[in-house]
């Protein structure tokens, strides 16, 4: 089976590059791989050497600081792990290992190899794609002293055995949470005992955190990492971390030796996460928990994370507006294909990010000035990132081209509709997190009048759905020209693709500059005019009601011009483009 | 009235040449007819009905629906039309009634709840209308398209191997239905291999062969054709001896 897995793994490896390679004759992927590469060259290479350059005159961290994450790093970075895989079992979610392609499935499940070999297969397979995410940050992030290729290639073999482990042991967890509620004594002893193991470490770490950190506040950052550290390193969380700080040694030795001296361990960290998964399995199957549970192949993942019928309460009348038919339509999508369950890694992220550099921030002006920034770049990341990633509009139904094609509704009334919907509910969640730091701005900003900030908050709202439309009707163009360049399910894989996103990006950038300069330019006119007249700060009122018309106008305007371009679409050419991605 | 196809190219365009899938073809079809599509793999019978669907721009010809240009004017076109894809293609946080629902909006349909009730029957989708199209099999996702397209008047039908995925009783109830919508006056085109089917219910046989129509007729009269004669009187024999597949297995 292994040689099989091999030569699975050597010929869609050889035929991928092949395929992508043979792509590049279209303009198209050419244009996209140059910009990539250009882009790279700027964005990596050219830092590396400034970097090692800089290398000479000092670190990135003052020195007291490096030598206390050299000496910590490796401990609190384990604490991290820990309690990654502490919450890995609080949250839903399949581990990839598990998922088995169609292809797997019908070729491998139904031929005469033991379960335990088909694991091994997915281990292998996963192999590629975990050996380029360790290549890329080990290339990426460099430190003065650390440049060097072979710096960087024994840096990638770290990170590449601890991805490893890593993504075993949420093969574990997933297997292991599913018998939780086991009928099997045997099975259920085998799921329960690794999540009492792991509850019981971040119980004793957590114990250790708070005893080393006492009522005075710690004086500085470094002081910071010493508490911490110290707490990691002695008692019982020294003996509970030491997995976890002997996987990740590797990546924090200091030189070559003490390198060569931490990998046998982090290898025997990664051996025993994979003895465990495999005996966890074959438990399992010994216990009568079939493969109708596990592994699930991608079909039935797709099952699982697949919209289920909600209530909404709205229903499509039978008479009205193109427009807002195809408003009801994506908003179906978003109402029941958003998977909350599926959304809690980066909310626990954005959260956690936006927290701390709110707290930050505000260090000297309490919780309230915390959440009132929170609110603002809420606001600010629904509005100029949102239309980016909130795709349930003509992008996301490029896929149903072939149907939306057939239809006898107007090119112009179709590209509104689609975008009708997410620009919506953008806006309106901008308004509510813009509300809700207006209100908080009370308590964090005393000093500035009532009526500026009534002022800031009213012209804020306006300014917000002009935004979000006009960035709209940029992405709908690009998927009205461009069809092809657009991914519509986020799998574009490539570095040519890389290349297209950049295009796209910069396009956009550049399109909301031009859709916003006429606005802008006006309303810088008419708040100076209203000024002189009244000296008052509801100028700005008038200025973004201004500009929202005119970005009104604009995207009417857009949406017309483009109707007839929908009308020309080349199925073929978006056709092409995803069957070979 | 119907379709009328003048004189159709569709040439895709490739990184090393162009391709024709579909050549010069031509035919004209009324109301009442039930024209039988076939031809061997990449004959450019799917291309065909994409292109009179108004999916695919054709490269030159022109396509009539009921004399609307499908280019030209396509939402008139386009709304005296049907199409019934191969592979059924459905939105999948919309369930059965809802996409039922949404047709009857876009194509302006009079007595939705009437006519939904009746073809949720007709298809035996009774119980599957708050269904999403990820519950659905394949075959019940093919009866949504298909109930999709009859939902509202259209005056002709475009079905693509309409009984792909459909058990035994699916098959004899959509044979039953593209006859009776042909009886309707509805101009029908249904591409498909199972020649058997098409030999039953279709009034004319249109058979193409790389890109472009090779024979033209009913069963009967392609069968008194000369050179077609010796084939046989049955379909298959007919399509086979046309397109050049049967020569070396008569011999």
């Amino acid at each position: 089976m292994v040689s099989a897995s091999l030569y699975i793994l050597a010929c869609s490896t050889k035929n991928r590059i092949a395929v992508r390679l043979r792509r590049l004759r279209e303009p198209r992927y050419l244009i996209g791989a140059v910009i990539a590469g250009t882009y790279l060259y700027f964005a990596i290479l050219r830092p590396r050497v400034a970097v090692a350059r800089r290398g000479r005159r000092g670190g990135a961290f003052p020195p007291p600081t490096a030598a206390l994450i050299g000496r910590f790093g490796a401990s609190l970075a384990g604490a991290a792990i820990l309690l990654m895989a502490c919450l890995a079992w609080m949250f839903p979610g399949t581990s990839s290992l598990l998922s088995f392609t169609e292809a797997e499935t019908d070729f491998l499940q139904t031929a005469p190899v033991s379960r335990r070999k088909l694991l091994i297969h997915r281990m292998m397979r996963s192999q590629v794609g975990l050996l380029f995410a360790a290549i890329v940050p080990a290339f990426l992030f460099v430190t003065p002293g650390t440049t060097s290729t072979s710096a960087m290639v024994l840096r990638a073999i770290a990170l590449w055995i601890t991805f490893v482990t890593v993504r075993l042991y949420f093969a574990g967890v997933t297997m292991a949470r599913a018998r939780l509620a086991s009928a099997d004594p045997r099975a259920r002893l085998a799921a329960w005992t690794p999540l009492v193991l792991t509850v019981a470490a971040v119980a004793a770490v957590g114990v250790s955190f708070i005893r080393a950190m006492p009522a005075i506040q710690p004086s500085s950052f470094p002081d910071v990492i010493a508490r911490a550290g110290n707490a990691t390193t002695t008692g019982v969380a020294r003996v509970v971390l030491w997995p976890f700080q002997t996987l990740l040694r590797p990546l924090f030795a200091n030189g070559p030796t003490a390198y060569l001296a931490a990998i046998p361990r982090a290898l025997l960290v990664l051996l025993a996460t994979t003895a465990w998964v495999l005996e966890s399995d074959g438990v399992f199957q010994r216990a009568g928990e079939g493969p109708a549970q596990m592994p699930a192949t991608e079909g039935r993942r797709r099952r699982v994370t697949a919209p289920r019928v909600r209530a909404t309460g709205w229903v499509l009348a039978l008479s009205g507006r193109t427009e807002m038919a195809f408003m009801w339509k994506n908003a179906m999508q978003t109402l029941r294909g958003t998977n909350l369950g599926s959304m809690w890694g980066p909310l626990v992220g954005f959260f956690f990010g936006v927290t701390g550099f709110a707290i930050a921030m505000s260090a000297n002006r309490g919780l309230v000035s915390g959440l009132c920034l929170v609110a603002l770049v809420f606001a600010g990341a629904a509005t100029l990132l949102g239309p980016l990633s909130v795709m349930s509009d003509l992008r996301g139904d490029l896929r149903h081209l072939e149907l939306l094609k057939t239809w006898p509704v107007k090119g112009a009334a179709l590209v509104r509709g689609e975008m009708l919907w997410p620009a919506a509910l953008l806006t309106v969640l901008a308004w509510f997190a813009l509300a809700c730091g207006a209100l908080l701005s009370v308590v964090a900003f005393p000093m500035l009048p009532a009526g500026m900030r009534l002022a800031l908050w009213a012209a804020a709202s306006l300014v917000v759905p002009a935004l979000v439309f006009a960035q709209y009707t940029i992405h709908h163009a690009a998927a009205v020209l461009f069809p092809a360049w657009i991914p519509s399910d986020n799998e574009a894989r490539g570095f040519d693709s890389l290349g297209q996103r950049l295009i796209l990006f910069g396009g956009v950038l550049l399109g909301l500059v031009v859709m916003f300069l006429p606005g802008a330019i006006a309303a810088g006119v008419i708040g100076l005019v209203f000024y002189r007249l009244t000296g008052s700060p509801f100028v700005f009122v008038p200025a973004a009601a201004v500009c929202l018309a005119i970005v009104a106008i604009e995207v009417m305007l857009a949406t017309e011009a483009l109707g007839p371009l929908y009308d020309r679409i080349d199925l073929s050419g978006v056709e092409r483009s995803e069957s070979r991605a | 009235m119907g379709l009328a196809v003048e004189h159709l190219t569709r040439t895709y365009a490739g990184p090393a040449s162009p391709f024709t899938a579909v050549d010069d073809l031509s035919f004209d079809a009324g109301g009442g007819e039930i024209i039988g599509l076939i031809g061997p793999n990449g004959a450019g019978k799917t291309t065909t009905l994409r292109t009179l669907a108004g999916i695919l721009r054709p490269t030159s010809g022109r396509v009539a629906i009921d004399g609307h240009n499908i280019v030209d004017d396509s939402i008139a076109a386009k709304r005296r039309l049907a199409f019934m894809p191969d592979e059924p293609h459905l939105f999948e946080y919309l369930t059965v009634e809802e996409h039922l629902r949404l047709v009857a909006r876009l194509y302006a349909v009079e007595d939705f709840d009437r006519r939904a009730r009746a073809l949720i029957e007709e298809l035996e989708l009774t119980g599957k209308e708050r269904s999403l199209p990820g519950e659905l099999s394949r075959g019940m996702r093919q009866k949504v398209v298909i109930a999709c397209g009859l939902v509202r008047d259209a005056t002709t039908l475009l079905f693509d191997e309409p009984l792909t995925g459909l058990d035994p009783v699916g098959i004899h109830r959509m044979r039953e239905t593209i006859v009776a919508r042909g009886r309707a006056g509805a101009c029908v085109l249904v591409s498909s291999h199972l020649l058997h089917m098409v030999e039953e219910i279709c009034t004319r046989v249109i058979i193409m062969d790389h890109g472009r129509k090779v024979a033209d007729g009913t069963v009967a009269e392609l069968a008194s054709r000369s050179e077609l004669a010796a084939a046989g009187s049955n379909l298959e024999q007919i399509f086979l001896r046309v397109t050049g597949r049967g020569t070396a297995t008569d011999s």
